[in-house]
């Protein structure tokens, strides 16, 4: 194997897999919490499988067979949609009040984070069409096309508002830790990282609502799309998933195209992998939050963390 | 205090080689980081019950979080817990009764 090979922990580059492994190796004999981690949540907690860790590790980002765009959506839908899916995502398939206002609370913070992503994308990229791809999702994210089609933005708090959330309490509330965290992460990627993986870290993230995924191996979508037929949520809460279902699948596939196209351009495959990767771990823990935020108005939520429906 | 032996006592990993000592027992953990979230687990439960002692802590769920019963004696207590980054308690909430 003549392949780069970063690490996704420290982001050291080696020249090939067998040096990542002997890496991770040698990490994980310290006790590494970092590396460690990694490995258990990404490929093995088996040290038993140390001797084949070079294969495992060239296996898991190979991106040979399918290419980039479709590794994103494969290594991404493992991690949500998967056997042991986010619990976030279980709580949202027939969701109680609480879990929506978990949702709207955290989610608003992340919504303006998301602008300043982009807005990273935009300050430092010089290619057109990524600026043109830019510029339509802040906005229909965050300015909206008149009072017809109203912002994401909007339909969220309006949203709130239907849950019986005033719109003070919807902005003014801070949020969680976890919340905090997820968006240092992303705003710390925008500021350091090429735009490119800037643009692949939150894109991606994209996937998260895209009504496709069952195509590409999920074992369930974001939601029961059945809750938009009946009467389970209420009619803002509907306007606020539909336009997510609708909008994110165009959303997430074409800048991803763009991605895998410039990524080759520039070489920087491996580095969109590693960003990508952590921008992952950021959202797990930020869809934890908003479980977490609903749990404070229904304790019985908890029973979502067992892996299993309350 | 009965605890995993086959692997890290919180994520039950066999990488690592991370020994702490919890309520005077020598347990394997495969990093820093699970260390101080079981140490911070016990702690907490004992806080909340008013127990002298815990006998055995069963967890279900995985690193996003974990639903919790404790045993001590004939007593249980159930709850739900999340870490931070660094092992200390995220979020720690009594189980209602369902
Ligand atoms: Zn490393
Ligand atoms: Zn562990």
């Amino acid at each position: 194997m003549t392949e780069m090979a970063r690490c996704p922990a420290c982001e050291r580059a080696y020249g090939s897999y067998e040096g990542l492994s002997t890496h991770f190796s040698e990490e994980a004999a310290r006790s590494d919490a970092s590396h460690i981690m990694w490995l258990n949540r990404n490929i093995t907690k088996d040290k038993g499988r140390g001797k084949e860790l070079g294969s495992l590790l060239f296996e898991f980002f190979d991106t040979g067979k399918t290419g980039l765009r479709v590794w994103v959506k494969q290594r991404f839908i493992e991690r949500f949609f998967g056997l042991k899916p986010h619990p976030f995502v279980l709580a949202l398939q027939h969701p109680a009040k609480a879990v929506l206002i978990g949702y709207v609370l955290e989610h608003q913070h992340f919504l303006r984070q998301w602008v300043r992503s982009l807005s990273w994308v935009l300050a430092k990229t010089d290619r057109a069409d990524v600026v043109k791809e830019e510029l339509d999702n802040i906005v229909t994210e965050f300015y909206g096309y008149g009072d017809d089609r109203p912002s994401h933005y909007e339909l969220l708090i309006r949203m709130g508002q239907s849950l019986g959330l005033s719109r003070e309490t919807v902005l003014g509330t801070p949020p969680l830790p976890a919340t905090v965290s997820a968006i240092q992460t992303w705003q710390a990627i925008g500021r350091d990282k090429h735009w490119l993986e800037t643009m692949a870290a939150m894109h991606s993230l994209e996937l998260i609502a895209n009504r496709d995924v069952k195509q590409d191996g999920a074992k369930i979508t974001y939601f029961d799309p059945q809750i938009l037929q009946n009467d389970e949520i209420t009619p803002e809460t509907k306007a606020f998933l539909h336009e997510g279902y609708e909008a994110d699948v165009e959303h997430s596939e074409v800048p991803l195209e763009m991605v895998e196209r410039y990524a080759k351009e520039f070489g920087l495959v491996e580095d969109v992998q590693i960003t990508f990767l952590k921008s992952v771990e950021a959202f797990d823990s930020y869809l934890m939050a908003r479980l977490e935020r609903g749990m404070q108005f229904d304790g019985r939520l908890v029973a979502y963390a067992g892996g299993r429906a309350a | 205090m009965k605890v995993r032996r086959d692997g890290c006592v919180i994520c039950g990993a066999t990488w690592g080689d991370y020994w702490s000592e919890i309520e005077g027992q020598r347990m394997f953990f495969c990093c820093d980081v699970c260390a101080n979230e079981f140490s911070n687990m016990v702690t907490e439960v004992k806080k909340k019950t008013g127990w002298e002692s815990v006998d055995e802590i069963r967890m279900e769920g995985n690193y996003r979080g974990r639903v919790c019963e404790a045993l001590s004696g004939s007593q249980s207590y159930t709850f739900f817990i999340s870490f931070g980054d660094d092992g200390s308690i995220r979020n720690f909430v009594e189980r209602p009764e369902t």
